[in-house]
Order: C-alpha cells, then sequence, then structure tokens
C-alpha cells in the first residue's frame, strides 16, 4: 500500500511536471530532423523577391564595412534584401543560442572555430556542400582551411580569413625608453628577460610603463606554447589532450614575473577595459591575434605599432593559422540558395576583400587579398607582410576544438585574473580549470 | 544627530514647563538656542544635499567637458565647454539612430504604464471592495509575491516566453504589466481605496450600479492620485529596467536605451567618456523631468506604502 | 505590517477593512446576503482575472517548473534528463557558487545595516521643523530614483576609477592611490556606497512614520527627565520600530537583487576576480550565457529557501522588538 501511494505521488509529480515543460521540449527536440532544407540546391531564383538576415559580432566600424558591402550584393542581386545587424561577441553569442533555441538562427551570420561544434553537431547549421558549385565556390580554398569548417563530413562554415598569433610592440613607448624592440626569434625564457628589462626602464615614467601584458590566461597562447613543444592540445572527442602538470607548468613558468610585479598590472587592466595595457600606453607589447592590430592602433592612438612573430620554443615558432570569421548558415532557412550566394560573394569577391582590408584578418581567397589597396606602413600592409613573412614559421596544423571550447576559454580567461590578483595558485588555476574541461569539453 | 532635533532639557532647567520650548513668545535664551539649531540644521543638511548632488551635477558638468578632461577632473565646471560629446551621443549605434532607442524604451514605458493602470485598477477593487470567499487568501498571496526573489520566475519565464517565439519582441516585457504581477501597485491601490469611504459604494448601489458601474463611474475617478503616483512609477521602473531587456531584447533595433547605453560602453573603440556620458545623461533626462514635475506624488507614494503595511 | 493610520485613514477609516493583515480581512459587506453573494463572487473573480492569470501563469506556473527544473539538466536544446540532486551536490561544491553567496552576504549585511542607519539619521535630521524640509525630502529621495540605472553604474564607475574623483580624494588625505574598480578589495564598499547614496526611500518611510509620533509623548518623557538619547531609545525607536521593521525587509529583499550596476561597473563579468559575482549575476551568467537552466534554477530555489529562512526569522524575532501600537493583535 505504502509503495503504491509513493509510486503514484511520483507519478503524478512526474505528470505535473511534464505537463509544466511540454511548451519547452516541443520546440527544444525539434532540432532533430531538418528534413525540409536539404532539398536539392539550385540557383538562386531571381524572379521574387528575397530577403536574408545577416548578422555578425563585432564594432561600429565593421558594421560600416559590411554595410558597404551589403550594398555591392544587392546591387548584384537587386532582388535580395539583405537585413544586417550585429551584437558585441559576448551578447552575440547568448542571442544566438537563443535564436538556436527557437529554431531562429539568422539566414547567414559569422561563426567561430569555438562553436562551430556545438551548433553543427545539435544540427542547427545548414551543410554547405551541396551548395559547392552551385551557388557557392570554394576552389580557391586550400584544403585545410576549409576543413576547419567542416564537421563529421559536412561543411557547416566557410572561413573568411586566416589569422596566427603574433606579438604587437609600441614603437614610440620603446623609443621613449631607448629599448630595441625584442629581437626576432627569441624564446619565451629570452621574451620574459626582455620583459623584465623593459619594466624596469619605465618603472619611473608616469604612468607607469611595462614590457608586457599577462599572456598567462589567454588559452590560445597557451596551446601554441603546447604545439611548439609537440603536444597536440586537444583528443578526437575535443577534450584535452595535454596533462594537468602541463597546465601547472606553463603558470608557475611566468609565475615569477608576476611575483615581482613585472606585467602590466591586473588592477590596472581592468579599470581600461575593453581596452588593453598597449592601447593605453602603458605596456609595450602584447601577444594576440595578428588581425586585432587595426583596433589597437585605434585605441593607441598611432600606427606606430610593430608585429612580430611568437616566442620560440625548442622547435621554433610552430605557428599555426587560425581560421577566423567563418559564415554560416541556420539549418531552418528558407533560402538556401541565396544564403549560399551571399556567403559566396563575402568571401570571394574582391571589391569585399578591398573593403574589409584585414580587419577581420587576411582573406583566406587570393582574389580578395590581391585587391586590397596596401599602402606603404598601413597598417593592412603590415599584417599581410607579417603573414606573408611568418609563413615559414606556421608549422604546425590548427589545433580545431571542439564543442563546449567558448566555455573553457572563458574560464581560463577568469582564472588567469585570479592567479594575476594573487588569489590562486598554480595547482588550483589547473584543477579549477580541469573541472570545467571535464564539465563542458568531449562529447556526453 | 538627534541632539539637533530636540531641544536639550538641560537649558531648559528642571522647572520649566515642556511647553516653553514652543512657545515662541518665550524668553530670548530659548530663541537663540533655535536660531543656533537652525543653523547646525541647514549646515548639516547642506553638507549632506552637496554629497548626494555631487555625482549627478558631475556627471551633467562632464558632458560639456572635452573628452579627454574627464575622468580626472574633480571640478565641476567646465574650463572649455564643448557640445561635441552629445554630437556622437546622438549620432547613434552601428548605424542605429539614437532615437530607435529613445523609441523603444517610450514604447515600453507607455505599455507599461497602461499595462499597470489597468490591471492593478481593476485587481485593486477586487481586493478592497468585493468581499467573495478566497479573497483573503489571494490576498496574502498577492502580499507573499512582494517577498518572492523574482530569480525564481525567470528563467522558466524565459523558457516559456521563448518557446512561444516572443524573444526579439517587446511581449515578454509588457504582458507582466498587464497581468498586475508587480504587487507593489495592487497593494498601493488596495491601500488607497481603503481609505475611500464605503458609503461612496452604497449610495451608487442605490442608484442601480453594479459593481463595474462602481468601480469606472464612482471610485476610478477619485482614485487619480494612487493612478498616478503608479503610473510614474511604472515609467520610471520600465525606463531604467536592465535585466528584462537584457534576457529578452538581442537585436540592436529593439534596444531601449539602458541596453543600447550598454553597448555603447563595450563597443567604442577608443574610450569616449564624453560621449558615454552624454548619453547616459539623455537616458536620465525623462526620469529627472518626471521627478521634478511629480515628486510630491512620487515621495508621498513611498511614505504611504511604509505606513499603510 | 504596521497598523499606524494616516489622516485619510482617520478620517475616512470607519468604513474601510482596517485590519490590513492579509489574511484576516475580513469580509464586510456581507449585509446582504445570498443574491448579492453570488454576484460578488463572479464579480470578484473577474475584476480580479489579470491578477489571478497573472499569478498563475507568470509566478505559480514558473515556480512549479523551476522546482521541476532544478533537478533536470536542460540547456534549452535537448529535453531535460531528471539527475536528482546533483545541481544541489555540485552547487556547494562550486568555488564560484560559494563565492557569490558570500558576495552576497557581504553586500546584504553590511549595506542594509549602513543604508538604514543613513536614512533614519537623515530623517531624525529633518524631522526637526526648518524651512526648506520638503524640499530637503524630495532632494534626498532622488537618488533611489535613478540609482539603479545603467546611467548612474557608468557615473560611479567614472568616479572610482584610476585618477577618478575617489582616488583624488584619497590621495588629498595622503592615503594610498589607485582607483578602486581593479582591487577586488575595494569593489565591495563601492557597491555599498553607491547603495548608501540611495537611503532616500527608507529615509522618506522614516520621516512619515517619525510624524506619527505623538509630541506629547517625547514631552512626557523630557518632563520625566529623559534625556535626547534616552528619548530617542525609549519612545522614539520603538514606537517607530513598525516602520524599521517594514524598511528592514525590504531594503534586505531589495539587497539580494542588485544586477546591473554591478553588471555595468564590472564590464559584464561579475569582476574584477568575482568579488562583485552577486548571487544574481552568477545566476544569469548559468542561465542566460552558458544556457544550464537546470543548474540555475537550483540556485534560484536555494535563493528561495535563504530568502524565506531570513524573512521567517525577521517576521518572528519582531514580535519582540516591534511595537504595534493602537490596534492591538
Amino acid at each position: 500500500m505504502v509503495r503504491t501511494r509513493t509510486t503514484t505521488g511520483k507519478a503524478a509529480v512526474h505528470a505535473t511536471a511534464i505537463a509544466a515543460v511540454a511548451a519547452l521540449t516541443l520546440s527544444a527536440c525539434g532540432g532533430g530532423g531538418n528534413a525540409a532544407t536539404t532539398a536539392e540546391a539550385a540557383p538562386v531564383a531571381t524572379d521574387r523577391d528575397i530577403e536574408l538576415s545577416l548578422v555578425w559580432w563585432g564594432d561600429d566600424d565593421r558594421a560600416n564595412r559590411y554595410e558597404e558591402a551589403v550594398k555591392l550584393f544587392e546591387e548584384k542581386y537587386p532582388n535580395i534584401d539583405v537585413k544586417p545587424q550585429f551584437q558585441a561577441w559576448d551578447d552575440y553569442w547568448t542571442a544566438r543560442t537563443t535564436e538556436a533555441a527557437g529554431q531562429t538562427l539568422p539566414d547567414v551570420f559569422q561563426m567561430d572555430l569555438a562553436y562551430i561544434h556545438q551548433y553543427a553537431s545539435n544540427n542547427q547549421l545548414l551543410d554547405l556542400s551541396s551548395q559547392v558549385g552551385v551557388n557557392l565556390e570554394t576552389g580557391d580554398y586550400d584544403e585545410t582551411l576549409l576543413g576547419s569548417g567542416s564537421v563529421n563530413g559536412g561543411q557547416f562554415g566557410i572561413p573568411t580569413s586566416t589569422n596566427t598569433l603574433g606579438m604587437f610592440y609600441h614603437q614610440d613607448l620603446l623609443d621613449e625608453l631607448g629599448i630595441e624592440p625584442p629581437a626576432e626569434g627569441l624564446t619565451w625564457d629570452e621574451y620574459d628577460a626582455w620583459l623584465r628589462e623593459v619594466s624596469e626602464a619605465g618603472a619611473d615614467k608616469d604612468p607607469q610603463v611595462y614590457g608586457g601584458t599577462d599572456y598567462t590566461g589567454a588559452l590560445w597562447i597557451f596551446i601554441q606554447w603546447l604545439v611548439q613543444q609537440g603536444k597536440a592540445p586537444f583528443a578526437e572527442d575535443g577534450s584535452p589532450a595535454f596533462e594537468k602538470a602541463d597546465l601547472v607548468a606553463w603558470v608557475e613558468r611566468s609565475q615569477p614575473l608576476r611575483d615581482d610585479k613585472v606585467f602590466f598590472p591586473i588592477q590596472r587592466a581592468k579599470q581600461v577595459e575593453p581596452l588593453g595595457g598597449m592601447q593605453v600606453g602603458q605596456a609595450t607589447t602584447e601577444i594576440t591575434w595578428d588581425n586585432m592590430l587595426a583596433g589597437y592602433a585605434a585605441g593607441a592612438g598611432t600606427e606606430n605599432l610593430g608585429i612580430l612573430p611568437v616566442p620560440t620554443g625548442a622547435d621554433g615558432s610552430q605557428q599555426f593559422w587560425k581560421p577566423s570569421m567563418l559564415l554560416s548558415s541556420s539549418a531552418n532557412t528558407d533560402e538556401p540558395d541565396a544564403a549560399a550566394a551571399l556567403i559566396d560573394f563575402l568571401v570571394n569577391d574582391p571589391e569585399v576583400g578591398k573593403i574589409f582590408g584585414t580587419s577581420k584578418g587576411v582573406p583566406a581567397v587570393a582574389a580578395q587579398k590581391d585587391a586590397m589597396e596596401l599602402a606603404e606602413g598601413s597598417i593592412d600592409s603590415k599584417i599581410v607582410t607579417y603573414e606573408e613573412e611568418v609563413a615559414d614559421l606556421v608549422t604546425a596544423e590548427t589545433p580545431l576544438p571542439g564543442e563546449g571550447y567558448g566555455v573553457v576559454e572563458a574560464e581560463f580567461k577568469r582564472l588567469g585574473e585570479e592567479l594575476a590578483y594573487g588569489n590562486i595558485n598554480a595547482e588550483e588555476f589547473a584543477d579549477q580549470w580541469f573541472q570545467s574541461a571535464e564539465a563542458n569539453l568531449g562529447g556526453e | 544627530m538627534s541632539e539637533t532635533s530636540y531641544p536639550s532639557p538641560t537649558a531648559l532647567g528642571a522647572g520649566t514647563a515642556p511647553r516653553a520650548d514652543r512657545d515662541h513668545s518665550s524668553s530670548s535664551k530659548a530663541r537663540q538656542r533655535r536660531r543656533t539649531g537652525s543653523v547646525i540644521f541647514h549646515v548639516a543638511v547642506l553638507a549632506i544635499a552637496v554629497v548626494i548632488l555631487y555625482p549627478g551635477v558631475w556627471m551633467l558638468m562632464s558632458t560639456f567637458k572635452p573628452n579627454g578632461d574627464i575622468v580626472g577632473n574633480v571640478n565641476l565646471w567646465p574650463e572649455t565647454w564643448t557640445l561635441d560629446n552629445y554630437v556622437s551621443a546622438l549620432s547613434g549605434i552601428g548605424g542605429i539612430s539614437f532615437w530607435t532607442f529613445v523609441l523603444n524604451s517610450l514604447i515600453l514605458a507607455v505599455g507599461s504604464v497602461v499595462g499597470v493602470v489597468l490591471s492593478s485598477t481593476v485587481s485593486a477593487y477586487a481586493f478592497a471592495r468585493i468581499s467573495f470567499p478566497g479573497r483573503g487568501v489571494y490576498f496574502a498571496i498577492m502580499i507573499g509575491t512582494m517577498l518572492l526573489p523574482f530569480h525564481v520566475v525567470i528563467i522558466p519565464q524565459y523558457i516559456l516566453f521563448n518557446s512561444m517565439g516572443m524573444v526579439n519582441t517587446f511581449l515578454p516585457l509588457l504582458a507582466p504589466k498587464f497581468l498586475a504581477t508587480e504587487a507593489f501597485f495592487v497593494f498601493l491601490m488596495v491601500q488607497f481605496l481603503r481609505g475611500l469611504p464605503r458609503e461612496l459604494d452604497e449610495a451608487a448601489r442605490i442608484d442601480g450600479c453594479g459593481h463595474w458601474g462602481i468601480f469606472r463611474l464612482v471610485l476610478l475617478p477619485l482614485m487619480r492620485p494612487a493612478v498616478i503616483t503608479s503610473s510614474i512609477f511604472a515609467f520610471i521602473w520600465s525606463w531604467n529596467d536592465f535585466l528584462g531587456p537584457l534576457l529578452y531584447l538581442k537585436q540592436p533595433d529593439t534596444y531601449p536605451l539602458p541596453i543600447a547605453l550598454r553597448m555603447y560602453v563595450d563597443q567604442t573603440s577608443i574610450s569616449d567618456y564624453g560621449a558615454q556620458m552624454a548619453m547616459a545623461v539623455l537616458a536620465l533626462l525623462p526620469v529627472l523631468l518626471f521627478f521634478v514635475l511629480f515628486q510630491r506624488y512620487l515621495v508621498d507614494g513611498v511614505a504611504t506604502q511604509g505606513l499603510k503595511g | 505590517m504596521s497598523a499606524t493610520t494616516t489622516e485619510r485613514g482617520q478620517a475616512a477609516g470607519r468604513g474601510s477593512a482596517r485590519g490590513t493583515t492579509a489574511t484576516s480581512a475580513p469580509a464586510r459587506g456581507g449585509a446582504g446576503r445570498s443574491p448579492r453573494k453570488r454576484s460578488d463572487i463572479r464579480a470578484g473573480y473577474a475584476f480580479l482575472s489579470p491578477w489571478l492569470l497573472g499569478f498563475g501563469l507568470l509566478t505559480a506556473g514558473p515556480m512549479l517548473m523551476s522546482l521541476y527544473l532544478a533537478f533536470t539538466d536542460y540547456n534549452l536544446f535537448e529535453a531535460p534528463e531528471f539527475v536528482g540532486i546533483d545541481n544541489f551536490t555540485t552547487l556547494f561544491a562550486d568555488p564560484r557558487f560559494l563565492k557569490s553567496a558570500q558576495v552576497t552576504a557581504i553586500y546584504v549585511l553590511v549595506g542594509v545595516p549602513v543604508k538604514l542607519a543613513a536614512a533614519l539619521a537623515v530623517a531624525l535630521l529633518l524631522n526637526a521643523k526648518h524651512r526648506g524640509q520638503g524640499a530637503y525630502r524630495s532632494m534626498f529621495y532622488a537618488p533611489s530614483l535613478i540609482g539603479a540605472s545603467v546611467s548612474v553604474a557608468i557615473v560611479w564607475r567614472a568616479m572610482f576609477i584610476d585618477d577618478g574623483i575617489a582616488d583624488q580624494v584619497q590621495q588629498f588625505f595622503g592615503l594610498p592611490g589607485g582607483g578602486w574598480v581593479g582591487d577586488p578589495n575595494m569593489t565591495m564598499p563601492m557597491m555599498i556606497l553607491l547603495a548608501v547614496w540611495q537611503f532616500g526611500a527608507p529615509m522618506v518611510i522614516f520621516l512619515a512614520g517619525l510624524k506619527q509620533i505623538p509630541a506629547e509623548l517625547l514631552e512626557a518623557a523630557e518632563v520625566d527627565g529623559a534625556g535626547p538619547i534616552r528619548r530617542f531609545i525609549s519612545v522614539t525607536i520603538p514606537l517607530l520600530s513598525p516602520v524599521l521593521f517594514f524598511n528592514l525587509l525590504l531594503e534586505t529583499i531589495g539587497a539580494f537583487q542588485v544586477f546591473s550596476s554591478a553588471f555595468i561597473i564590472s564590464g559584464g563579468t561579475g569582476g574584477p576576480a568575482d568579488s562583485t559575482l552577486f548571487y544574481t549575476f552568477y545566476l544569469y551568467i548559468k542561465g542566460f550565457t552558458e544556457f544550464r537552466m537546470g543548474y540555475a534554477s537550483a540556485m534560484a530555489w536555494v535563493l528561495v529557501l535563504v530568502v524565506g529562512i531570513i524573512t521567517a526569522v525577521l517576521f518572528r524575532t519582531s514580535r519582540a522588538w516591534v511595537h504595534y501600537t493602537g490596534d492591538v493583535r
């Protein structure tokens, strides 16, 4: 009797709960089959009006460039009306997740390596392979580069451009201090020593000038460092392929610099956000993606910034290309043909290449790259020259992040801050990050 | 501080009648005490006023300073005056006009006022004037929702509105207003209605009015002060609301001002404090205007809320 | 709560339901029995329908749903998966959750008393009848109206940044410089100052309460030889206790819900070093940026329990220190 009562009680609770969530599962479970959009690709219809939504992350500068590019596209396809929209990075991904849940992702939108697995494996993205040769040309692409947009055999994103890590330096600041920029090909330890030298020289400046910002909390830089040691960062299923000890070693190797307050202090860094130490003229170097140079120049108020390869490991730089600004389309788009045509236009059209320059990275397609007007000493020409020069150093395969990378990357950054404030040590850093990695990376 | 408020008994002497202090024609000694008391009062109150007002005045004046001269400048008065900050603030963000944000804020705020007034007056009438079984329980629940942390409903509400495809529309922000979920307003009106004599209802009933008639023709017109107070609060709260739009509005052309302001802080590649401040001031302008015009209603509304609990 | 009545209440209060305690709201007007009664029931539900609908759809229903979700793993994409009490066990092992609980607790435990003390002090000051009292009252109230807005958060940040006003004041007094925004130890004082700056709303309520205290009582105490402090403690405070209780309850619950100022001041991160990671903020991050709806629902219910316990404790202890005059319960 008792038994019956509990089970029915449970069943009742369960039934109520089911009723309560019925509405949400109805839509949430729809992610499975999207048979409707797997229809044959056909050339874009020209006999009817088509509306496309186009969404990207970025700032107002990028907005202006997109607007120009869209205008050209609409001239080419007068029956297509493109509705552009944009958000900042964080908001962008919360907005996309919401739309994904409601099956209302935009027709065309920017995608990042950190998220493409998650969206593709949840059946949110349009497989563009059937569009190749119809509305979308990928003939000019390097195979591996294009491969970065494929998940489980489907082509879910087309990369617009490539980035690689680089070390920016602030020439004016270094001139003031009378210090030469770091030598090319220096090791991490040499770089650290150089940082010390600059921070000592800049100690009596007002405001104080530091050698560089703390690079420890950037997951990509850690990955670069791992790759330099011949280690693969991720396993097949996206889980970390390195050991906790590797992470501890990474954090500990830069610890003396934190202890001796060599890095641009975190207290300052938090206050000048969203700018960085280099942009406010208080740090002379920073390691980041090379396409960021334009933004740094705008913030620093000078174009007199230089760019060098990242510090080297035992077997040289071992840099890698990171395909960036992929373009994807929703699995639920009503206009797969037009969406593919828009993606094609944005990645292949030479005029578009001219409009964007290197602001999204160096264009992946040669026609776009060649169309850029590179003024001597301009930011664009610096980045293109850098990528040409560094091409020999790019010897490693791109480590492709899997599902959940976005979350663990943010956690890495957060732990980097805690570390900089001295709230945690290397062990705790590694423990907490692996905890997050376990919860978020690598399959179910 | 209590010592400035009350006359000290030592000065009055043991035998003096307590009335002496209140009597204006009393001894010059007492008058003098009153005067020094008054001086102390004004000095103290003015000091507080300076502290209270400084951030606001500083913000306002900052908008007229050149961009580089804002953060470090403690002085209120700009050395050089400029309107550049307003020019860049009014130029909008990423192709979206500043007025789009204003319009969105206005739609939300006016919609909230309409929703709150319609739903709260009606519900309050039921609570205050109609006796039916269960009313006490409902009233207790209504009061209880005032103490409920909103956290427990935002996630399911979000899931609900999302599943109905209402994200990126104003509906999730307005629907609760039309359904009287803001217990504060219902409560305020219930209290007000309880203060109106029942004889009015009876008289109207004798004249043949039903509940709707009593509500619509007799009580609603008398509820004007409560309706005005509620409207102003509803407007201001909606105007300043951040979390709601943050959750439900993801497309820049649907942003109300607070979200636009936040986007502005995040997305300008150079730190443009001037324009940020100018936009912040513009965003506060309607609130301040309402405050200046209706301060009595607002302050009295708050005061009654506390007393009639 | 308080049973004090305003002038209007006294003038017109005869016919109105005076026992304002919710549950005991007497069904008055029951003079004309059954036919009217039935129409009253119909009218009652008709008039109450917006609220009933809202309560059912937007409060009670969602509460049940989040209670269910708290025991599931749910990310909006796949159907909720029942996981038992996993969310709760993970919660109490999650360092960031514990941090957010700590941050919020400090904010409530320090911020609320300081704010109420400031409100009471200024209310006492303003209660002395002097010219301009009304104007000051309005002026002091103004920050309460705008304090939670994004605009004010932006200004606050600018004031407490390196070389900002707070920094300059510190340096003027020979204290070590540096902005508060980047220092995890100083962001909490900064948030509390922002809360205290909004002392106006409780002050207005205190002031209204003070006006209810009969001058005769204070005078009588004075005749008995009570000094100002004694009068404050023995007469003012007890008579003000219902209002004090009301403010305490309201401010405590309000303090648990702080979000937008922390969001703006920390640039949407809850930093530096999670020092402004308020409970609401962490719930937002878990629920709406990581989309771990089950986990966030578990957090919400933990908060409901905590707030529920605090409210219950406040009501319990209030019997000992809150004195109701007039209507005897």
